[in-house]
């Protein structure tokens, strides 16, 4: 994704010619929509806030100043309507304790099944404060890069590290006993 | 630290959606309707402006009137508490001072609004 075909569309769309927005959206909506599904877990809300993150953008496009990439400033300005969105209307949080059991706890080879162990560790990843999943799901998104997590979130790295070492550990409270089998049975 | 990397694996490979087929489209649909729409009418604060002040003239005013009566009524002894409370906020400064703290808040307000407008670059 080219940082300078973002700057020629924007200054097109500045300049009134609309249809040149079509190529930021084309070109960001993957990442866009991946990101609110991560904040939310449901596919049709995740497009309607990706949609909603747009026209914002589309709004204030004027305000983007250049001196961060288009795509950090699409980010931060993604992850602050998520944020408030998801204040506003939780996500569908299902506790830990209402999970329905894997069909197999223990597989033959005595670990979890990869699908079970993968759905309960994201359901609890979304039952975690809001404060920490923000964190988390920001730092897998930009592939474990704390700084660029701490843009999104307009935070200092400092915080977004001792945030995440809080939200791991209270994952670490709620999964250890399902993941410790996992962990065993790959060593 | 296994349970660590075990989290790292799991949550890094989350899974990618692909958006609907029609998403850019209805994107573009709603950009458009957002710029044909006509802009939004900002709120007239030149015209509001007298009345606004005028408005908080008569609160502050009300306020300070409404204490005297109160002090006035309340002189009751059963409250000797309140009575006591209200003749030190008589004599406190902030009293005679109302009508220049009235005066600091809304310049504050005006150096605020300007400053805004300056940064915005609308000015």
């Amino acid at each position: 994704m080219s940082a300078s075909e973002d700057q020629v569309d924007v200054e097109r769309v500045l300049a009134g010619e609309i249809s040149a927005f079509e190529g930021l959206v084309r070109r960001w909506q993957g990442p866009l929509v991946n990101l609110a599904y991560r904040f939310c877990g449901d596919r049709s809300r995740a497009e309607d806030m990706a949609q909603e993150a747009f026209l914002r953008a589309y709004r204030a496009l004027g305000g983007w100043r250049k001196d961060a990439a288009f795509s950090t400033w699409l980010f931060a300005l993604a992850t602050n309507l998520y944020r408030s969105e998801l204040r506003r209307i939780p996500a569908r949080n299902v506790s830990l304790d209402d999970v329905p059991e894997p069909r197999d706890l223990r597989a033959i080879d005595g670990g979890l099944e990869d699908e079970d162990r993968d759905r309960v560790v994201r359901r609890a990843v979304l039952n975690l404060p809001a404060k920490y999943r923000e964190v988390l799901v920001l730092f897998y998104f930009h592939e474990m890069d704390v700084s660029a997590a701490a843009r999104s979130l307009g935070v200092p790295e400092g915080a977004v590290k001792a945030r995440l070492f809080r939200g791991r550990e209270i994952l670490h409270g709620k999964l250890s006993q399902l993941l410790t089998g996992y962990c065993l049975e790959e060593a | 630290m296994k349970l660590d990397d075990d989290l790292d694996r799991i949550l890094s490979r989350d899974a990618e959606i692909v958006p609907s087929s029609g998403f850019a489209s209805s994107v573009m649909d709603a950009v458009r309707q957002e710029a044909s729409a006509p802009p939004a009418i900002p709120f007239p604060w030149k015209r509001a402006l007298p009345g606004v002040t005028l408005a908080v003239v008569a609160f502050v005013s009300a306020a300070i009137l409404g204490f005297d009566q109160l002090r006035a009524v309340v002189t009751v002894p059963t409250f000797p508490a309140v009575q006591k409370w209200l003749d030190t906020a008589a004599k406190s400064p902030l009293i005679p001072a109302s009508g220049w703290i009235v005066l600091a808040v809304l310049l504050t307000m005006l150096s605020m609004n300007l400053s805004m407008r300056f940064v915005s670059r609308k000015f």
